[in-house]
């Protein structure tokens, strides 16, 4: 698809542009996100970081939004990261980096301050992007004049305040904010939103969106290298399996991360300029060519559903079903033509 | 892209400024257009906006400015307030200089950001369009909005002239900029009165503006690749009280910085008054009156029309709230015998039921040996209009309690509403 | 007129409903004695992560006017007991509520006593002990470590065990009476009742002297004052590698000095480099950067900043290569690369003794129903 250009704002510096690794072995062995963070044993958003500015390299600004990868990974005396990282509020994603990439902007236009082009990329969990930040995300996607990537981790909670739920938690998850009861089994009742797909749908001209999950690492930072390469506003959303808050044992969290893919859970795309791409493990299933495995296997081995009977995963048998079958795109559009 | 230049290619020649510089044109602007200049000329990088009524004129004339290739800057309308002040921290900290701007609620709404704008030390310089604060909806001119940040670390200064806030907020960016406070400024101006009414404003040339006003230089807190640094990490009890004194000490520096800023400016400019106060008709004053922003025009009118009648009556009018010129204030009405404060503002419950800057005063002047009594008066709330009679009124009551007549100073009073 | 407290060190979230339970069963049984008291976690700690060394208090006093010394504070220094819920604590606890590596001990007062739950001897423990500069207590709980998580509780009776031997050690605080009270109102369950008195009966306490103990390493910072903290709330970032001698055309990431997390881990990798095949995934899929590329591309775990999550061994596509062993089987954090490079076949002979005597551990919620099987499994 051609993508036409309204008049630009001035002088702009091209992004970097960063090839796409064909194999493990390409990738570098520098690392920007370091040991030292107080994360949880196994966490997988820790790890998503470290993918994330693993591909994106060292002339790169990271803004982070309150939360887990905010309170767990800096600490006043001392720090994980390797470049330059600024804490921004819970929902402050889009306008931390909005404001990052048009303060570089202005001043290399200005002549105040060298030309070359560096890396904006905003993170925040589900609690900050899909519910707080989702406004200021919006308004950062219709900024076409500035290259930056918002990147949610999402580990299907506010984590950091000690697991309460989000729109991002699935149906029926055990949080502090939902106990099941003697009364009330099921306390979370919605489905988990669809932030990609509705970020996508809803701002045509963003160039690139799309979802990752960190146990598909090379799939990951090809899209991190991809979206920033590509200029603009973009988005990805990670899926990220939190031992804590999920509850099971830390050494569970790569293969909980490919299971939520395989069970169909987890839809792996990415959009780039209007085109809908499957991607890895998703794609096979649309093609048929791997078998979707049943929720029911991850379900069990996650404390969160521990309270679920067998018409709880049911249910969500059911809606994961309708997600592949009656939605017009797995896991990105909703609905279908009548 | 020279603004300035192009600016005054269109005017006739200019006169020559005090130092000989290229000098400053007339223009009949209001106190937002006023602000919007202050921007051009301080080569502001990057301007967030969001509408709300009365601050949001000034956008509407920086818009322009920049769609007629007067002045180069990222201009962003944001999608809400929090996110308006939440751009702008982030281009400071990147080394851009910003500007941003609100009224009432609106400016509730960033409260957020406006907290750790202060906390981060980012010199940020916003204008505040006072409005009162919702419900109900309200446009009329009130305090209270611009207050709410008082105890944050946000330098804080009210403005009675369209010049003195296009002057203002320069001095604005060269105190805030300055490393030894690195603290954000509000500009408040007076919505309605300063901010839709256009006066006769003497708009500096660039040059004169970049005499004054040094590049806002980050230095070792620049975010960028070349400087790696964490900036606001998280912190347990082992941090905080440390952090904390280093904002108060910021904004105990900025006593020296705002003073030296004003002399500086008065010898580029020609002009600029006193710095954190401005003191009218107070020489052999039995009595002083004291407020802040427009409200000082209809007190100022009251004060001659009293000194015409033989009474020894003066007026105090507060420039900067933070910091607060406790000495200037402690000095100026030392030697009288009381005081009435009028608020454009409320203080609903506290001591005497008191407006802000009454509650303010009375503490500075505590100290003293010899404390003149003070009046607390509340007046103009809404954008109501405070006449010159309403102040004659004012002056009557604190004269009583000058005489000891009445016990007025355990009361605050409201003028000019309706029983 | 008295007061007494009981620390409990414990390893966050797996151990955070234990710990509760230990502090709330002391107060709720002092109660039982006419005592006032309070339960409260180290908020520093709060909200813990998987595995942090982390701490709760329990303080009961005879009046409330006693208690009051004790209120609005993160933590009483002088506890009379300071329990440790999972052995591999006693290597020493580091977490963000302080800075650097203390002495599990180090709130525990002179003469006061150690209780740790624990499989293996007083002596063993000694060895990973730092030594505390006075005399102490030291008993021993005898089981594995009890791990749950943050909703699903592995019910194992440890809380109520533990309930039991603080009876015993610590009977001026609260009587056995007292205990099996609060336990019976608590849980109506004779079944935990029976536990408490049985672990009374078994648990001994033998004196540590003054100098008995690890000196192995310890590290604490000096917190810099106003002046001397960067204004802005700016610190300075990692620098990207390390230059370790030995490891020319290796890749040493640097790191945070200030927070080394070892101390959160209760499992360690040990790698077989000679069935290793390079295949990058116990690197790339390490949250915690743990990795340092050897040079000749073997991937070694940095055990200063492994935690211990298990995720290489997870996804380790060879049989055996690494694995996780509990960490009471180690006294350093050297590099096992280095020990394999100098000596590929005392390394194998060292790995394969770590491996055939390892033993199990648990590490959290597995699956719906196994935390039942087991416990069925166990003799409680």
């Amino acid at each position: 698809m051609t993508t036409i250009r309204s008049e630009s704002n001035g002088s702009s510096v091209a992004p970097q542009a960063l090839e796409p690794w064909k194999t493990v072995k390409k990738i570098v062995p520098d690392e920007f996100y370091t040991s030292g963070h107080r994360t949880c044993q196994g966490c997988d958003s820790a790890l998503a970081m470290r993918l994330m500015i693993k591909a994106a390299g060292p002339r790169t600004i990271v803004l982070g939004s309150t939360g887990c990868m905010y309170v767990a990974n800096t600490t006043y005396y001392s720090t994980p990261w390797v470049v330059p990282w600024m804490h921004t509020q819970l929902g402050s994603s889009g306008s931390a980096a909005t404001g990052t990439a048009a303060g570089l902007k202005a001043l290399m236009r200005k002549g105040k301050m060298t030309q070359e082009p560096i890396n904006v990329i905003a993170v925040c969990g589900d609690g900050g992007g899909a519910d707080m930040g989702l406004s200021a995300i919006s308004a950062a996607l219709q900024h076409t004049e500035y290259n930056l990537l918002i990147l949610m981790y999402d580990n299907e909670s506010y984590a950091n305040t000690d697991i309460q739920v989000s729109g991002s938690s699935p149906y029926g998850a055990n949080s502090t904010f939902t106990p099941p009861g003697k009364v009330h089994r099921i306390m979370q009742r919605h489905w988990k939103k669809n932030t990609a797909g509705m970020l996508a749908v809803g701002h045509p001209e963003c160039r690139y969106v799309a979802t990752v999950s960190p146990s598909y690492a090379l799939d990951m930072m090809n899209k991190v290298r991809r979206a920033l390469s590509i200029g603009g506003p973009t988005f990805i959303h990670a899926l990220d399996p939190c031992p804590k808050g999920w509850d099971y044992d830390p050494k569970y969290s790569h293969e909980l991360g490919e299971l939520s893919v395989e069970c169909g859970i987890w839809p792996l795309f990415e959009i780039e300029d209007g085109t809908l791409k499957m991607s890895g493990r998703t794609k096979q299933i649309l093609a048929g060519t791997y078998k979707r495995k049943a929720v029911r296997d991850y379900l069990l081995r996650q404390g969160r559903f521990a309270h679920f009977k067998e018409e709880d995963i049911a249910y969500f048998q059911a809606k994961t079903d309708e997600v592949w079958e009656k939605w017009l795109y797995p896991g990105v559009i909703p609905f279908s033509a009548a | 892209m020279k603004p300035s230049d192009a600016a005054l290619a269109r005017k006739p020649a200019p006169a020559k400024g005090p130092g000989g510089y290229p000098g400053e044109s007339e223009e009949l602007i209001s106190g937002s257009e006023a602000v919007a200049h202050a921007c051009r000329l301080a080569d502001v990088d990057v301007i967030t906006a969001y509408p709300i009524r009365p601050y949001d004129t000034v956008m509407q004339f920086v818009s322009q400015m920049i769609s007629n290739g007067d002045f180069d800057c990222e201009y962003i309308i944001a999608e809400s307030e929090h996110s308006q002040f939440e751009i702008v921290k982030h281009a400071s900290a990147v080394g851009a200089r910003v500007f941003a701007g609100s009224s009432g609620v609106g400016w509730l709404y960033a409260f957020e950001a406006l907290a750790v704008t202060a906390g981060l030390r980012l010199p940020l310089v916003a204008m505040v369009g006072n409005r009162a604060l919702d419900d109900p909806g309200a446009f009329g001119v009130e305090h209270n909005d611009a207050l709410a940040v008082r105890d944050l670390g946000w330098l804080l200064a009210w403005v009675e002239t369209a010049q003195e806030a296009l002057d203002t907020a320069l001095i604005a960016y060269r105190v805030a900029e300055d490393h030894r406070v690195l603290l954000p400024c509000a500009l408040s101006c007076d919505g309605n009165f300063l901010t839709h009414s256009q006066s006769i404003v003497k708009v500096p040339s660039k040059a004169m503006v970049e005499r004054f006003l040094p590049p806002y230089d980050r230095a070792e807190r620049l975010l960028h690749p070349d400087n790696p640094i964490t900036v606001a990490p998280q912190v347990n009890e082992d941090w905080l009280m440390e952090i904390r004194r280093q904002n108060d000490m910021g904004m105990r520096r900025a006593r020296d910085v705002i003073s030296e800023a004003y002399a500086e400016f008065n010898g580029v400019f020609g002009r600029g008054g006193e710095p954190f106060i401005e003191r009218y008709m107070m020489d052999d004053a039995e009595i002083a009156l004291v407020g802040m922003g427009t409200l000082a025009m209809p007190v100022k009118v009251a004060v001659r029309k009293m000194r015409a009648q033989g009474r020894k009556v003066g007026f105090v009018r507060v420039r900067w709230f933070r910091p607060f010129p406790t000495v200037e204030l402690q000095q100026a009405l030392a030697g009288v015998q009381a005081v009435g404060v009028i608020d454009r503002d409320y203080g609903f419950g506290s001591a005497f039921h008191s407006g802000v800057l009454a509650n303010e005063l009375r503490a500075a002047l505590y100290p003293l040996e010899r404390r003149p009594r003070v009046v607390s008066l509340v007046a103009g709330l809404g954008g109501r209009e405070v006449s010159t009679d309403n102040v004659m009124a004012i002056a009557d009551r604190v004269f009583d309690a000058a005489s000891g007549k009445a016990a007025n100073d355990q009361e605050t009073y409201w003028i000019g509403v309706r029983e | 007129m008295s007061t007494g407290s009981i620390e409990v060190v414990y390893r966050g979230v797996f151990q955070k409903t234990l710990a509760k339970n230990i502090c709330r069963g002391v107060v709720l049984a002092a109660r039982k004695e006419g005592k006032i008291g309070i339960a409260f976690g180290r908020y520093g700690d709060s909200p813990e992560r998987n595995g942090i060394p982390a701490k709760q208090f329990a303080v009961v006093s005879d009046t409330e006017e006693e208690l009051e010394e004790f209120l609005a504070r993160y933590e009483p220094d002088h506890n009379d007991v300071t329990i440790v819920a999972d052995d591999t604590l006693c290597k020493g606890v580091e977490s963000w509520a302080w800075s650097g590596l203390q002495p599990v001990h180090k709130l525990l007062k002179s003469g006061g006593t150690l209780l740790v739950t624990s499989a293996q001897p007083h002596a063993e423990l000694l060895h990973d002990i730092h030594r505390k500069g006075s005399p102490y207590q030291l008993a021993i709980v005898k089981s594995k470590s009890s791990f749950s998580g943050m909703f699903v509780y592995r019910n194992d009776h440890t809380d109520v065990r533990i309930l039991g031997a603080l009876a015993s050690v610590a009977p001026h605080i609260v009587s056995l009476d007292s205990m099996v009270a609060a336990i019976r109102d608590q849980w109506k369950d004779d079944l935990k009742v029976a536990s408490a008195k049985r672990t009374y009966d078994l648990v001994k306490q033998i004196p540590v002297a003054a100098d008995e103990g690890s000196t192995a390493d310890l590290y604490s910072f000096d917190l810099p004052g106003w002046t001397e903290m960067q204004e802005g709330l700016v610190i300075r970032g990692i620098p990207a590698r390390q230059q370790v001698p030995g490891w020319d055309g290796g890749f040493v990431p640097g790191r945070n000095p200030k927070f080394k997390k070892f101390s959160t881990r209760t499992l360690r990798p040990v790698i077989n480099f000679d069935t290793c095949t390079k295949c990058t995934l116990c690197w790339l899929q390490c949250p915690d950067t743990a990795f340092d590329v050897a040079p000749d591309g073997h991937y070694d775990a940095n055990l200063e900043a492994c935690c211990g999550c298990g995720v290489c061994e997870a996804v380790c596509p060879v049989a055996e290569c690494i694995t996780m062993i509990n960490e009471e089987a180690f006294e350093d954090n050297n590099s096992q690369w280095q020990m394999w490079a100098k000596d590929a076949k005392g390394y194998a002979a060292w790995l394969g003794k770590k491996v055939a005597k390892r033993s199990a551990r648990s590490h959290g919620f597995h699956h719906v129903g196994l935390y039942q099987k087991e416990i069925a499994n166990e003799a409680v």
